[in-house]
């Protein structure tokens, strides 16, 4: 018969058989196994026979139900399995299970879920977590990582400029720091163009990978770099001259 | 000419798990585009996912009626109106979401990526939180729009891990911000700008884990119509394993001239919302 031995901190407190379909664990005496601490909830879990094996689901718990510290809503349990209620330790057995079928494992039984869902870190253990990896960078970090990352330094973030030669515009010079800028006579435009004629829309200078690319906002727009027609999108380098609606500005980078 | 928005959508449950907790939802004639992944034991995943993608949709409903933006926490500084509605509307959310946690114990625990997009003209406002994720495919150029709010990604761009071990990582499922999981929540949120023949991709990690983004920028770059580019994505995706659910919404902007836009709205029979399922 399958049975439940319950731990807290290596000694063991009470073994219980399986003798119900349904065997419910939590703080309350109602339970058929009652862990009286404060870190079980009420009814923190229950244990069932679910068709062709045992089963484990939490009830709602508030601090959840482990099986192998895998934190679980509901899972299939094999002999030998530790689930972590609060601060106690489950373990559950089944001597039939180990001895008269010696593979249950390859039983091919309902699937069960891959318990590997996403899981949030509050702010504060992640910072710690993070801290922690900063400080072993050296050595073998705790969460696994044998080495630094052989690319320690990322790409230093250098940003573009754009000094206005003609034309009129709300300043005369741009520092790109964001994504993307829209050049054109709109409200959203980042190098607003002034003037009854001018477009709302014209040119869009685009941030990716550190590099800077300027596309026309419509068909009807027309762009030159360097005097050039170009098509589609265009990286800007240093030094380059860009004209569009009236406009002729010179690209360059910020040191 | 003015901006028109394509759009199409799918879901799916994948191979292994028993229930779908992701949801989406939009509504084109507001231009709000949502993408939640939730997470959670028993039903809590799903039903926080649905707050998150319903809390959206029914603050920019109202906002249309109303007429103004309701603001909720500080605003952030050099935010559009529209950045900072996005941001508002999210902070509303996580209240939602993590006040139903707290009060009902069955949902406990129980939170929720989320990404959106608010499109007016072209203005593009993004917002984040989690590990889900906007693409922009334009002139044939993909870029990830989104910093995941997860540990490895953190660890990569603190340089700890590169991204090829990122990938390998056992804690992918690890993030670092959620809605619902604390009081208060800091989404990123970025003012961008769409043009014609732009395309966005809003998914959740089920799509991500399995399919480069090359491979994206391959595969929304073939196919028909949208609707089809969105099924092949997932069904890349299961064929690959599948294990988590996978959310894949699809946006195409289309200039369309005024009297075709009327046309359009009049005749074509395409949904102009979905809410969440």
């Amino acid at each position: 018969m399958a049975k439940l031995i319950l731990k807290f901190e290596q000694n063991i407190l009470k073994e219980v058989g399986l003798a119900n379909e349904t065997f419910t664990i939590g703080r309350l005496p109602d339970n058929m196994l009652q862990i009286d601490n404060l870190a079980v909830s009420g009814h923190h879990a229950k244990i069932y026979w679910d068709g062709d094996h045992y089963a484990v689901e939490d009830l709602g718990s508030l601090n959840g139900t482990y099986v192998n510290n895998q934190r679980v809503g509901k899972a299939a349990l094999k002999s030998g399995d530790i689930m972590t209620i609060g601060k106690h330790l489950v373990q559950f057995k089944d001597e039939v299970q180990t001895a008269a079928s010696p593979k249950p494992a390859e039983k091919p039984g309902p699937v069960t879920p891959k318990l590997d869902a996403t899981v949030v870190l509050d702010t504060k253990k992640a910072q710690d977590i993070i801290a922690a990896n900063a400080a072993a960078s050296a050595g073998s970090g705790p969460l696994g990582l044998s080495k630094p990352a052989p690319s320690p330094t990322p790409a230093k973030e250098r940003f573009g400029i754009l000094n206005v030669l003609e034309g009129r515009t709300d300043q005369k010079q741009y520092v790109l720091t964001g994504k993307m800028a829209m050049i054109g006579k709109s409200d959203m435009a980042t190098i607003r163009l002034k003037g009854f004629f001018a477009p709302k829309t014209a040119a869009l200078i685009s941030k990716h990978d550190n590099k800077y690319f300027i596309t026309a906002s419509d068909k009807k727009s027309k762009i030159k770099v360097n005097g050039e027609d170009f098509a589609g999108q265009k990286e800007l380098k240093e030094g380059d001259i860009v004209e569009v609606a009236g406009v002729k500005a010179a690209f360059s980078f910020q040191e | 000419m003015p901006l028109a928005v394509e759009v199409a959508a799918k879901t799916d449950v994948g191979c292994v798990r028993a229930n779908n907790e992701d949801n989406f939802g939009y509504d084109l004639r507001y231009g709000i585009f949502v993408v939640c992944d939730g997470m959670g034991g028993q039903a809590a995943g799903e039903v926080a996912s649905k707050l998150g993608v319903d809390t959206l949709l029914s603050y920019f409903r109202r906002a249309a009626q109303t007429g103004e933006y309701q603001q909720a926490g500080a605003p952030m500084d050099g935010l559009s109106k529209e950045g900072t509605a996005l941001a508002s509307a999210i902070r509303l959310a996580n209240h939602t979401i993590f006040e139903t946690g707290r009060q009902q114990t069955a949902s406990a625990g129980m939170g929720s990526t989320l990404v959106a997009a608010l499109i007016k003209g072209n203005a593009l406002s993004i917002a984040n939180v989690g590990d889900s994720r906007i693409y922009l495919i334009r002139q044939g150029v993909i870029q990830q729009l989104t910093q995941d709010h997860s540990l490895v990604m953190e660890q990569v761009r603190r340089g700890y891990l590169t991204r090829e071990q990122a990938e390998h990582s056992e804690m992918q499922n690890i993030i670092l911000k959620a809605l619902g999981s604390e009081e208060s929540v800091d989404p990123d949120v970025e003012d961008l700008v769409v043009l014609a023949g732009d395309t966005l991709l809003m998914c959740s990690d089920g799509l991500t884990k399995y399919i480069h983004d090359n491979e994206i920028l391959q595969m929304v770059s073939a196919g028909e119509t949208l609707s089809q580019r969105c099924s092949a994505l997932i069904q890349t995706a299961k064929h690959r394993g599948g294990d988590d659910n996978i959310t894949c919404l699809l946006l195409r902007m289309v200039e369309r001239p005024w009297y075709k836009n009327i046309f359009h709205a009049m005749f074509s029979g395409d949904p102009k919302w979905q809410n969440s399922f």
